[in-house]
C-alpha cells in the first residue's frame, strides 16, 4: 500500500516540470477553452468593476450574487426536467428552456445585488461610514449568504445538470470548437458590447460615468445618485446571472453553497488585471486570465497549476502596470 | 419678488458649526455677492442652497416654496443650478458631454437646443472645443464650461462658487463681464468670491461673511466704499 502510494506521488525533484510539447499540441484547444472560461470571468468581473467605479467599493458579496444566480438557474432547469443527462428535446425547446433559465438567473442575481446594497451598503453611506466599514461589511455579507445557502442546501453540490451535448461546429488547426464554447463566448461578448454602448451612449450611462467621476457635481447636474447606484448593482447582477447560466453549462456540478468564492476571486482579479473601473478592461482581464490559466495548466501538467500561474501573472502585470492593462476609469468617454 | 430666502439657517459639520443663524434674501433679477475669507462659510452656504448639505436648523424658501428638505437633484429641476467651487468639470467627458450633463434632468429638446445656442453665444470658445476632453482644457476654459454647463438646466437662480479662482486677471474680467451679461438676460445670480473688487463692483447687493455670520450688508457700491471692508478685503488701507 505505502510503496504504491509513494510511487504515485511526484518525487522531490520533479514536482514541477514543463511539458512544452503538450502545450504546443494542445495550444488551440487550451485557447478556446480559456476564452470560454475567460468570458465567464469577464461577465462577473463587470459587476466588481461597475460598483467599484461608482462607490470605490470592492463588493465582495458579488461572488454570492453570482452563486445565487446559479441556484436560480439550477432550480429552473430542474423544474424543467433537466438532469445529469441532457433531455431529449428539439433545438428550439432547448433554446427556450435555456433562455428561461437565463432570465431567472438574471432576476435572482439582480435581486440579490439590490438587497445587499439596500440592507448592507446604503445604511453605511447614510452615516458616512469609513471605507473599512464598507469592506468588512462586504466580507460579512459574502459569508452570511454563503452559510445561509449551506444551511438551506447542505455542503454537497447540487445534482449535475447537462443542458445539451456540445456538438462540434468548427475545426480550427485540427482542434474542434464545439457549440457550447461558441454559445458562451458569443453571448458573453454580445452582452459586454451592449453594456459598453449603454454606458458610453445612454443618458443613464452618462449618469453612471458622472457619479463615478464626481458624485457631488453629478448631483448638482440633477443626477439622482442613489438611483444610479441601484442601477449599477442591478446591471452587475444581471451580468452575474448570465454568467451563472454559462458557468453551470460549463461546470454541471458547480452549483454549491461556496461555489461562487473562487470564481468571484478570479473575476475580481480579472477586473484588476484589466483595470478596475474600466468596462473594456473587465473583458480583456477576464479573457487574459482564462487563457493564462489554461496555458499554465497544460504546460505544468496539473490543473492545480491553473490558479498559481494565473495569479503569478496577475502580480507580474500589476508590478509593471499598477493601473491594469487598460487603466482604470469608468469616467472616460470610451468607458 | 423674492426668489431665494434663508431664515436663520445653521449648518454643522459634525460638532463644528460652519454657518450660524444666517438670514438673507435674493430678489429676482439681482446679482448678489457673498464675500469673505477662506473658511468664512461661503462654500458651505452655497452647498446648503443647492442641497448638498442639510441645515441643522432654519429654513430655505425658493420661489415661494419651502425647499429645506428637498433633495439636491430635484432642486436643479426646480431652477437652482450651481457651478461648484473648483469647477467640477468631468475630466473624462468631452465639452459637449459636460454640457449635456447640465441638462440631465430635462426632457424638452427644443428648450435644450435653445440653451446650447445661448451657451455657445456667451462662450464661443466652447463651440470650438466641443469634442475636447474637459480635463485637457485650461483653467479659464474650464470655468467657462462650468458656467455654461450650469446654464444648461435653464436655471432661475445661478449659484457661482468662486468663478475667478486660479484665473489670470484678463480672464477674471472676462468672466465677470459674462456674468453681468447672463444676469441681463434674466437669470438671477448669487456669487461667492474672495476677489471682492470685481464681485462688489458687479453686484446689486452684497454681504460680507465672517466665521459663518453675515457682518456687513449693503449695495455693492456701499460696501466698496466702506473703509473696514476696503482694508480687510480690497487690499487697500
Amino acid at each position: 500500500m505505502l510503496p504504491s502510494l509513494l510511487a504515485s506521488m511526484p518525487m522531490d525533484n520533479d514536482w514541477i516540470s514543463f511539458d512544452v510539447p503538450s502545450l504546443i499540441e494542445n495550444f488551440w484547444s487550451a485557447t478556446f477553452d480559456g476564452l470560454t472560461f475567460g468570458s465567464i470571468y469577464a461577465l462577473v468581473a463587470l459587476g466588481y468593476t461597475l460598483v467599484y467605479g461608482v462607490l470605490n467599493l470592492i463588493n465582495f458579496a458579488h461572488s454570492e450574487v453570482f452563486i445565487m444566480g446559479c441556484f436560480g438557474v439550477w432550480f429552473t432547469l430542474s423544474a424543467l426536467n433537466f438532469g445529469p443527462s441532457a433531455p431529449h428535446l428539439g433545438f428550439w425547446a432547448i433554446v427556450g428552456n435555456l433562455i428561461l433559465a437565463l432570465v431567472v438567473g438574471m432576476i435572482v442575481s439582480a435581486l440579490t445585488a439590490v438587497i445587499v446594497e439596500r440592507v448592507a451598503y446604503r445604511p453605511l453611506r447614510r452615516r458616512n461610514a469609513p471605507r473599512l466599514a464598507f469592506l468588512i461589511t462586504a466580507i460579512g455579507v459574502s459569508f452570511s449568504i454563503q452559510y445561509l445557502l449551506y444551511l438551506w442546501r447542505g455542503p454537497s453540490p447540487e445534482r449535475a445538470l447537462t443542458m445539451f451535448h456540445p456538438t462540434p461546429i468548427f475545426d480550427v488547426f485540427g482542434t474542434i470548437i464545439d457549440s457550447q464554447q461558441i454559445v458562451i463566448v458569443v453571448a458573453a461578448v454580445i452582452m459586454m458590447i451592449v453594456i459598453d454602448l449603454f454606458i458610453s451612449r445612454s443618458r443613464t450611462g452618462r449618469g453612471i460615468r458622472a457619479v463615478a467621476q464626481d458624485p457631488d457635481t453629478a448631483t448638482l447636474m440633477g443626477v439622482n445618485k442613489e438611483r444610479i447606484i441601484m442601477t449599477t448593482f442591478i446591471i452587475g447582477g444581471i451580468l452575474a446571472g448570465a454568467a451563472a447560466l454559462f458557468y453551470t453549462m460549463k461546470i454541471p456540478s458547480g452549483v454549491q453553497y461556496n461555489g461562487g468564492f473562487i470564481l468571484g476571486i478570479k473575476a475580481f482579479a480579472a477586473a484588476v488585471l484589466g483595470g478596475i473601473g474600466n468596462v473594456r478592461g473587465a473583458l480583456v482581464g477576464g479573457l487574459l486570465l482564462g487563457l493564462i490559466g489554461n496555458y499554465g495548466q497544460i504546460l505544468l501538467g496539473n490543473s492545480q497549476w491553473t490558479d498559481v500561474v494565473a495569479f503569478l501573472v496577475l502580480v507580474l502585470v500589476l508590478i509593471l502596470r499598477p493601473q491594469g492593462v487598460l487603466g482604470s476609469s469608468l469616467g472616460r468617454s470610451k468607458a | 419678488m423674492t426668489l431665494l430666502e434663508l431664515n436663520n439657517v445653521s449648518v454643522h459639520y459634525g460638532r463644528i458649526q460652519a454657518i450660524k443663524d444666517m438670514s438673507f434674501t435674493v430678489e429676482e433679477g439681482e446679482i448678489v455677492s457673498l464675500i469673505g475669507a477662506n473658511g468664512a462659510g461661503k462654500t458651505t452656504t452655497m452647498k446648503t442652497i443647492s442641497g448638498l448639505l442639510n441645515p441643522s436648523s432654519g429654513s430655505i424658501r425658493f420661489a415661494g416654496e419651502d425647499i429645506t428638505k428637498m433633495k439636491a437633484h430635484i432642486r436643479v429641476v426646480q431652477g437652482i443650478s450651481q457651478a461648484p467651487e473648483g469647477r467640477g468639470i468631468f475630466p473624462g467627458m468631452t465639452v459637449m458631454e459636460n454640457l449635456d450633463m447640465g441638462a440631465y434632468g430635462r426632457k424638452d429638446r427644443s428648450g435644450m437646443a435653445a440653451d446650447i445656442d445661448r451657451v455657445f453665444d456667451l462662450f464661443p470658445r466652447l463651440l470650438e472645443r466641443q469634442k475636447q476632453l474637459g480635463g485637457t482644457m485650461s483653467g479659464g476654459e474650464q470655468q467657462m464650461l462650468a458656467i455654461g454647463r450650469a446654464l444648461m438646466s435653464n436655471p432661475k437662480l445661478l449659484l457661482l462658487d468662486e468663478p475667478s479662482m486660479g484665473l489670470a486677471p484678463q480672464f477674471i474680467r472676462q468672466i465677470f463681464k459674462i456674468i453681468t451679461e447672463i444676469n441681463s438676460q434674466g437669470t438671477t445670480v448669487l456669487l461667492v468670491e474672495q476677489n471682492a473688487n470685481q464681485a462688489l463692483a458687479r453686484a446689486h447687493r452684497a454681504f460680507v461673511l465672517e466665521t459663518g455670520e453675515i457682518t456687513h450688508s449693503g449695495t455693492g457700491k456701499e460696501l466698496l466704499a466702506n473703509p473696514a471692508i476696503k482694508e480687510a478685503y480690497l487690499g487697500v488701507g
